[in-house]
């Protein structure tokens, strides 16, 4: 479906998307996760062609450049806001993309817009604008889905609605890539994660296996828990304090015994410590930022 | 290409201001035509030159800022297989609306003059041509004296967002270019003979025409010179205004 391969964007001489490949195969939900300013809205206006890139994207094999857009005919897209011309009504903005009547009207009554679908646009409440521009990109039966942001506005009902569209779509074999801030809704659709941070990806893994296994901490406890953080900060091992222990990734536990045994600090507790998604996500940023800041 | 274009005309022809164009126009027609002389009138079409650039730069500029409203302009690119589509299709509406307003002028001229200011269609005029044939020219090199207007707009709008900005510094262009570009040319230098190739001065085409002994002598070029002149700047304006368009970032 989607393939990006090794794609550097620039602002000016400034390096926005670092080296970023992945892939998103039919019906999955890759949720597009990460800091204001990682350049998630970047990376979807290149695969939809609108930066000048290096790299390869293509769609269905057919390639994305910035100056050919046919391999995008197929795929709808929501950047950054509605895409409306306030002085059309909802129909008549998405006739100006619609090429099958028929889907159409499924499109606006699935969004349940059919009171309003009549109305001049610039009427149109933030939630209204916002489904309206969903309702562009699900136009035309679309082999992918971009959606940057796309619960912004949405009240509960619009949202769950959303959600459930969205898995619709993708069980009948629409890829979605999905970014969003708001990690709880995302992590309710999403089959795959992509997490990224200053330009590059850090975290490319189905779901379940994100959730199972990568990101488990540890936590740890001592009978010296001052100068075990201090002797963990100089053997540079990333940690996160919490009330009373210390987390650690995963793939750390067996290097810090090691190292307490070696200066003789007893430990009292080391066991596995379920973090929820969000946690997670914030616990893997700060870690990056750290490695980041070392280098 | 097609689809394309049928998005730009959808939008064009939902814009109220491209139903309101025509009746301003009339209004202005109707206005003008008691204080000018019913020949000059007729050669002129009422002297609705400077009223079609007005709509049109008004017309031209909205076509891109509402791009720019909500940043459409992201949808309308990805969907067209290529920028220039966008770009030149835009151009293509507003050459047809362009047309359609000339052609309105001239309907407009007919029947003001059947009804409020008689004329003698096939008297001799201007270039030793009858009035009716002086208007038809009129009318046509007005055509590109406008869409010379509208490439300058169009690069305007790419550079621009806001529409009120575009449209005061393209009317500024119409109504104080001809005075730039004259008084550049009054002070005769060595530089005149290329000065008197500057866009400014390719403006004052249709006014030349009309008035050939009084433009003359500003423009210092024929009419054949001022004609090639104008045209060369609109494929100039245009590529310009495209190349920038491609580089924006949105």
């Amino acid at each position: 479906m989607l393939q990006v391969n090794h794609i550097n964007t620039f602002i000016g001489r400034k390096k926005i998307v670092k080296d970023v490949s992945f892939r998103v195969n039919p019906g999955s939900i890759v949720g597009l996760i990460g800091p204001n300013g990682a350049g998630k809205t970047t990376i979807m206006k290149t695969i939809l062609g609108l930066t000048k890139f290096t790299g390869k994207i293509s769609v269905e094999n057919k390639s994305v450049t910035e100056n050919d857009h046919g391999a995008l005919t197929r795929v709808g897209a929501l950047i950054e806001h509605p895409a409306i011309y306030p002085f059309l009504t909802g129909l008549e903005n998405l006739k100006l993309y619609s090429l099958d009547e028929a889907d159409m009207n499924h499109v606006v009554s699935l969004l349940g817009m059919t009171s309003y679908i009549n109305n001049k646009s610039k009427d149109y409440s933030m939630g209204m604008k916002q489904k309206l521009g969903i309702a562009i990109a699900l136009l035309n039966k679309p082999q992918l889905v971009i959606l940057d942001e796309p619960m912004n506005g949405l009240d509960i009902e619009a949202t769950i609605l959303i959600r459930k569209i969205i898995k619709q779509y993708a069980a009948q074999g629409s890829a979605f890539l999905i970014s969003s801030h708001v990690l709880g809704e995302l992590q309710k659709v999403m089959t795959n994660v992509l997490l990224i941070t200053e330009g590059k990806i850090i975290v490319d893994q189905p779901i379940d296996e994100f959730n199972r296994v990568s990101h488990q901490q540890f936590r740890l406890l001592t009978e010296d828990m001052p100068a075990t953080e201090k002797l963990f900060r100089d053997n540079r091992i990333p940690i996160t304090k919490t009330d009373n222990y210390l987390l650690i990734a995963r793939d750390q536990s067996y290097p810090v015994q090691d190292i307490l045994y070696s200066h003789h600090i007893r430990l009292l507790e080391l066991s596995p410590q379920g973090l929820n998604f969000e946690q997670t996500i914030v616990s893997l940023l700060e870690q990056q930022r750290r490695q980041n800041h070392e280098k | 290409m097609s689809k394309s274009l049928y998005r730009e005309f959808y939008k064009f022809r939902h814009e109220k201001f491209t139903w309101i164009a025509p009746l301003l126009l009339l209004i202005f027609m109707i206005a003008i035509s008691g204080y000018i002389s019913a020949r000059f009138l007729a050669v002129t079409t009422c002297d609705s030159t400077d009223a079609i650039t007005i709509l049109l730069v008004i017309m031209g500029a909205t076509m891109f800022s509402m791009e720019f409203q909500n940043n459409a302009i992201l949808t309308l690119l990805y969907k067209s297989r290529r920028a220039m589509a966008v770009y030149l299709n835009k151009f293509i509406i507003i050459f047809v609306y362009d047309l359609i307003l000339h052609v309105l002028a001239i309907v407009f001229t007919f029947t003001l003059a059947a009804t409020m200011r008689p004329v003698s269609w096939l008297s001799i005029y201007q270039y030793h041509q009858p009035l009716v044939v002086n208007m038809f020219l009129t009318t046509g090199v007005d055509i590109i004296t406008s869409m010379l207007i509208i490439s300058i707009v169009f690069m305007i709008s790419t550079i621009i967002n806001s529409n009120a900005v575009v449209v005061t510094l393209s009317i500024a262009v119409v109504f104080f270019g001809e005075y730039i570009s004259s008084s550049l040319l009054a002070n005769h230098s060595l530089l005149t003979a290329w000065v008197k190739w500057n866009p400014l001065n390719m403006t004052m085409l249709t006014h030349q025409y009309v008035y050939y002994a009084g433009y003359h002598e500003t423009t210092l070029l024929t009419d054949p010179q001022i004609t090639m002149g104008a045209l060369t700047y609109i494929l100039v304006f245009f590529a310009l205004g495209y190349l920038i368009f491609r580089k924006k970032r949105f």
